[in-house]
C-alpha cells in the first residue's frame, strides 16, 4: 500500500461525500409541500408562513441555501431540528451511538459465526451439514427483516415467557446487561441475513482456496490437517468475506430503520422515519449525509484491511 | 532383455529398492463408467538413481505420482498392485500414516512454482514449517535450518529471501525454495513433476544443474515426471515411456534414445524439434518488405496524477518499457522467428503489429505509415491476423466452428455470403480437419484441433502475416510437430509471412529463415538461420542457445 493509494481513495470518499451533500440537498428541497407550512399547519396566515420561510431562510435562492448548509456542515453545524428545537448535532449524535451499538453487536456477532460456519461448510462440501447450512442461508436471505423480527418476536418474546424484551432501549453504561437483553433480537433480525450472505460467500471462496496448487503442496509436504486449514486455506478465504462484508454496511444500514422501527430503538433509523413524518429538513439532510459517510468511510476501511491481509494487493 | 538385466542388478545389491510398484492398476469414476488411467504399472527405483516417467498429457503420468503420494482424489479406484517404499507397503497406511510420511520420508517438487507456494505466507515459513512438523524443531532452529537449506540451492542471500512473499521472488527463486522444502527432511524419495516447465529457458538450465548437485550430495532417489524426453536424458539414469496408462518402453535412457523399440517412443522422438532437420518453406526468392517497425516502443503502466503532483520521485519509477526503439522488417512469404524470455517483450511486438497495443513510433506497411494504434484500419486488420496461445481463450465457447471461422469472412467480405458455407470446408480441409467440424462446440475438440481451428480463423481473412504468438507452447509434442508442419505447409499455399513468436529454441531453428532475440524489451540480436551459431553472436543469444535441453537422440545417447 503506497502513500499515493491511499490520498487517492481518501479524495475519493471526499469526492463523493460532496456529490452525496448536493444530491441530498437537491432531494429534500425538491420534496413537495412546504415546509413551513408543514410546521406551522394549514391554517397559518400567509404572514406567519413568510416570517418562517425567512427564519429559515427558504426565500432566498436554491444555490444560497446550498452553499450556507455546507459552510456549516464545515463548520461541525449542521441547523437546528425544525420539531424538536435542539440542535441537530446532539439530536443525531445521540441516535448515531445508539445505533452504531445495535449495528456493531449485529457485525461482530455474524462475523465471529459466519466465517466458521462457512468454512465449516466448505469443508464438508457435498455432505448433510454442508446442505443443512445451505438451506439455512437460502432462508435467511429469503426472508425479509420485517417476516424474520415478527418470527423472532413471536417465539423468543410472547408474553407467556418473554426470555427477551419486545423492544425499547437501556444504555449500556447504565445497565449492561439490560443492554444485553434489548439488543439480542434487533441484532438477530439485522445478523440472519448477513450470515447467510457472508458464509456463502467464504464457502465459496474456502472451496476455491481448498482445491488450490499451494494448499495440495501443504497436503503434501505432511503438514496437519489443523495447521493445513487454520494457517493456509482460511486466511486466503477471508479477503472477500471482508469486502462483502463492507458492501453488507450498506444493507445494515438501510436494515437499521425497519429494526429501530420495529423494536423501538432510538437510532438513526427512527429519527430518519420521525423527521421525514414531521418534514424536519435539517435531521434529514443530517442523518442522510451521516449513513453515506458510513458506508463510504467502511469500504476504505476494508480495502485497507484487504491490502493488509494479502500482501500481494497494493494498489487498485 | 533390458528390463531383466536391469532386475537382476538390483537384486545383486540386495537393497530393498527405494520405490517399488509392482502390477499397479488405476480407473477413475466417472459418469461412463471406470476409465483406466494405469495399467499393471511396474517400475522401480533403485536407491540413489533417478528414473524418468516420460508422457504426454493424458498418458497417465500425473495419476502415478499422486498414487505414490497416496493423494487420489475421491473418484479413484485402485484395481490391484502394490507400492512400497523402500519394502514398506503405502496401500495399507492410514491417512495419519501417509501424513507423516509425506513431506519427511518422500517429497515432492511441482510444475509451477508460482502456484504452489502460499501468497500470503512468508518463503522463509513455507520452508520451516516441514522441519517443525517433521524433525520437531522449534521455530527459532527451523528458521536457521531453513536458511541453511535454502543456501544449499544457490540462494545468494538466503536470510532476506526467507523474509520475503512468493511474488517478490522470481520464478527461479521460487523454484528453489520449494527444491529446499523438498530437500529439507532428507527424504528417501523425491518426486520432481515437470519441475522446469513454467520456467524459462536459462532459469530451467540453473534448475536441472541443481538438480543434478544436490542428487550427488544428498544421494537421493528420484523419480522424475516430465513430457519432454530432450530433456529427461540429461538428468536420469533409467528413463520409462508412459503411453495411455501402459508403460510401452523403458531402459537406460540413452539405449531408449538410440534404439527406440515400441512405435509410440520412435514417433515421441521423431516430434522432438532437431535444430538441423529443416522443415521450413523456401525462403522468398528476392526480398520484398511487408512490414517495418521503425522505433516501436511501449510503455506499460502511468503515474498517477496525485503521485506526479506530491512525490515527483515515486513516479518516475512507475511502470516500465515492454518494448523500446525496436527496429527491424518483416518480408514478404518468410517466416521470421522471434525468441526470448517470458517478459521479453515479444508478445507486446505481436499485439503491436496486430493493433492490440497503443505504441510509439511507426509501423510501415509497403510503404503506407501508420503512426499509431488508432491509425490502424480495416484493411491493414485483414492483412494482419494472429493467433494466440491458448486456443481454449480465443475460441468462443459458445460459438460454433463454423460461426467463428465465418466470421472473418463476413467482417472482410472474403468470399461472397452464398458461398461462405463451402469456404468454411475448404478452410477445414486446409487445416486438415473434416468438414462436419462446423457444427461442434470448440469443447467437442482436442487442444490440437482447437488450435487447427484458430489457425483457420486467420487464414480466413486471406492476410499477408499471420502472427504466431507461443502457439503450440500449450500443446504436447507430438502435436506441436503437427501444428508447426501444417502452418507451414499454409504459407507454401498462400504465399504469407509468418511472425512466429517461440520461447522453444529447437523448434524455430527447423522452421524460421531469419531469428529476431529480445531480451528486457530490447532486441538484441537479428540474424539469419544459418549463422544461428556464428561467433559474433549476442552474448545473450549465445547463453540462450547453451541453455537449452540435448536436442538430438544421438548427442543423448553420447553424453549418457
Amino acid at each position: 500500500m503506497t502513500r499515493a493509494y491511499l490520498l487517492r481513495r481518501l479524495l475519493a470518499v471526499f469526492l463523493v461525500l460532496a456529490i452525496v451533500t448536493f444530491a441530498v440537498f437537491a432531494i429534500t428541497t425538491m420534496l413537495p409541500g412546504n415546509a413551513a407550512i408543514m410546521i406551522l399547519g394549514e391554517y397559518a396566515t400567509p404572514e406567519a408562513v413568510a416570517a418562517l420561510e425567512k427564519q429559515l431562510h427558504l426565500d432566498q435562492p436554491w444555490y444560497a441555501q446550498y452553499l450556507s448548509w455546507v459552510a456549516g456542515i464545515l463548520h461541525g453545524d449542521f441547523g437546528t431540528s425544525l420539531r424538536l428545537s435542539l440542535p441537530v448535532t446532539q439530536v443525531v449524535g445521540e441516535a448515531f451511538v445508539n445505533s452504531a451499538m445495535l449495528g456493531a453487536t449485529a457485525l461482530v456477532a455474524v462475523t465471529i459465526t459466519a466465517i466458521p460456519l462457512g468454512a465449516l461448510a466448505a469443508l464438508k462440501r457435498g455432505t448433510g451439514m454442508d446442505l443443512g447450512l445451505g438451506l439455512f442461508s437460502y432462508l435467511g436471505t429469503a426472508l425479509p427483516e420485517f417476516v424474520t423480527a415478527t418470527l423472532l418476536l413471536v417465539f423468543f418474546a410472547a408474553p407467556q415467557h418473554g426470555l427477551f424484551p419486545a423492544g425499547g432501549f437501556v444504555a449500556p453504561w447504565e445497565n449492561l446487561a439490560g443492554f444485553g437483553a434489548h439488543v439480542v433480537l434487533p441484532a438477530a433480525t439485522l445478523g440472519l441475513v448477513l450470515m447467510a450472505h457472508i458464509s456463502r460467500q467464504v464457502r465459496s471462496e474456502m472451496s476455491e482456496v481448498l482445491s488450490s496448487d499451494y494448499i495440495r503442496a501443504a497436503r503434501l509436504k505432511g503438514l496437519t490437517e489443523k495447521r493445513v486449514i487454520r494457517r493456509h486455506a482460511l486466511p486466503n478465504s477471508l479477503a472477500p468475506a471482508i469486502a462483502v462484508i463492507s458492501l453488507d454496511i450498506g444493507y445494515l444500514l438501510g436494515g437499521i430503520i425497519v429494526v429501530e422501527e420495529i423494536f423501538a430503538w432510538p437510532g438513526l433509523g427512527r429519527l430518519l422515519i420521525y423527521a421525514l413524518e414531521n418534514r424536519d429538513l435539517p435531521v434529514i439532510q443530517a442523518v442522510t449525509l451521516l449513513l453515506a459517510a458510513v458506508y463510504a468511510l467502511s469500504n476504505l476501511l476494508s480495502d485497507i484491511v484487504i491490502a493488509l491481509l494479502d500482501p500481494r494487493v497494493r494498489y487498485a | 532383455m533390458r528390463v531383466q538385466t536391469m532386475s537382476q542388478n538390483v537384486t545383486a545389491a540386495a537393497e530393498k529398492p527405494a520405490l517399488s510398484i509392482i502390477d499397479y492398476s488405476l480407473s477413475y469414476k466417472t459418469a461412463n463408467g471406470l476409465v483406466a488411467a494405469l495399467k499393471n504399472i511396474d517400475l522401480t527405483i533403485p536407491k540413489g538413481k533417478t528414473v524418468g516417467l516420460v508422457g504426454e498429457s493424458g498418458s497417465g503420468k500425473s495419476s502415478m505420482a499422486w498414487s505414490v503420494m497416496r493423494y487420489l482424489p475421491p473418484n479413484a479406484v485402485e484395481t490391484g498392485g502394490a507400492i512400497r517404499l523402500a519394502g514398506e507397503e503405502l496401500l495399507d497406511h492410514t491417512p495419519w500414516q501417509m501424513a507423516d510420511i509425506r513431506g519427511r520420508r518422500m517429497s515432492m517438487v511441482f510444475q509451477d512454482p508460482s502456484t504452489s507456494l502460499n501468497p500470503t505466507i512468508r518463503l522463509g515459513e513455507q520452508i520451516a514449517e516441514v522441519l517443525m512438523r517433521h524433525r520437531g524443531l522449534t521455530k527459532a532452529q527451523a528458521w536457521a535450518e531453513a536458511e541453511a537449506a535454502l543456501a544449499r540451492t544457490g540462494i545468494t542471500r538466503p536470510k532476506e529471501m526467507l523474509q520475503r512473499f512468493p511474488h517478490e521472488a522470481s520464478g527461479g527463486e521460487k523454484q528453489r525454495v520449494v527444491i529446499a522444502t523438498a530437500f529439507a527432511c532428507e527424504p528417501e524419495l523425491i518426486i520432481f513433476d515437470e519441475p522446469t516447465t513454467a520456467l524459462d529457458i536459462l532459469t530451467a538450465r540453473q534448475i536441472l544443474d541443481l538438480f543434478n548437485q544436490l542428487r550427488d550430495e544428498t544421494n537421493v532417489s528420484a523419480l522424475y515426471i516430465s513430457h519432454d524426453l530432450g530433456l529427461v536424458s540429461r538428468v536420469v539414469d533409467e528413463v520409462s515411456v508412459l503411453h495411455k496408462g501402459v508403460i510401452v518402453e523403458r531402459g537406460l535412457v540413452g539405449e531408449v534414445f538410440a534404439r527406440p523399440s515400441a512405435p509410440y517412443t520412435k514417433q515421441l522422438i521423431g516430434a522432438v524439434p532437431n535444430p538441423d532437420r529443416w522443415i521450413g518453406v523456401d525462403a522468398p526468392a528476392e526480398p520484398k518488405t511487408l512490414i517495418k517497425l521503425d522505433g516501436i516502443g511501449v510503455h506499460y503502466g502511468a503515474p498517477s496524477k496525485i503521485q506526479k503532483m506530491f512525490w515527483p520521485e515515486d513516479a518516475e519509477k512507475v511502470g516500465f518499457w515492454g518494448a523500446k526503439d525496436v527496429n527491424f522488417e518483416v518480408r514478404k512469404g518468410e517466416l521470421l522467428g522471434v525468441v526470448g524470455e517470458s517478459g521479453s517483450g515479444k508478445s507486446t511486438i505481436a499485439n503491436v503489429l496486430a493493433g492490440l497495443q497503443d505504441f510509439q513510433g511507426n509501423l510501415e506497411i509497403e510503404g503506407k505509415t501508420v503512426g499509431s494504434r488508432k491509425a490502424i484500419d480495416r484493411a491493414y486488420r485483414r492483412r494482419v491476423q494472429i493467433v494466440f496461445q491458448h486456443p481454449d481463450a480465443s475460441l468462443n465457447p459458445r460459438q460454433k466452428i463454423g460461426t467463428i471461422i465465418a466470421r472473418p469472412l463476413k467482417l472482410y467480405g472474403v468470399v461472397p455470403r452464398e458461398k461462405i458455407k463451402a469456404r468454411i470446408a475448404e478452410l477445414l480441409e486446409m487445416v486438415r480437419l473434416p468438414a462436419e467440424y462446423a457444427d461442434r462446440y470448440p469443447h467437442q475438440l482436442s487442444g490440437g484441433e482447437k488450435q487447427r481451428v484458430a489457425i483457420a480463423r486467420a487464414f480466413a481473412a486471406e492476410p499477408e502475416l499471420v502472427i504466431c504468438d507461443e502457439v503450440t507452447a500449450a500443446l504436447d509434442v507430438s502435436v506441436q510437430a503437427a501444428v508447426a508442419e501444417l502452418l507451414v505447409k499454409l504459407q507454401k499455399d498462400t504465399g504469407a509471412a509468418c511472425l512466429f513468436i517461440t520461447h522453444d529454441l529447437n523448434l524455430i531453428r527447423q522452421l524460421a529463415h531469419r531469428i529476431a532475440v529480445m531480451h528486457h524489451g530490447k532486441l538484441v540480436d537479428f540474424f539469419d538461420r544459418p549463422d544461428a551459431r556464428s561467433e559474433d553472436r549476442d552474448p545473450y543469444t549465445k547463453a540462450l542457445l547453451d541453455a537449452v535441453p540435448v536436442h538430438t537422440p544421438v548427442e543423448a545417447f553420447e553424453i549418457a
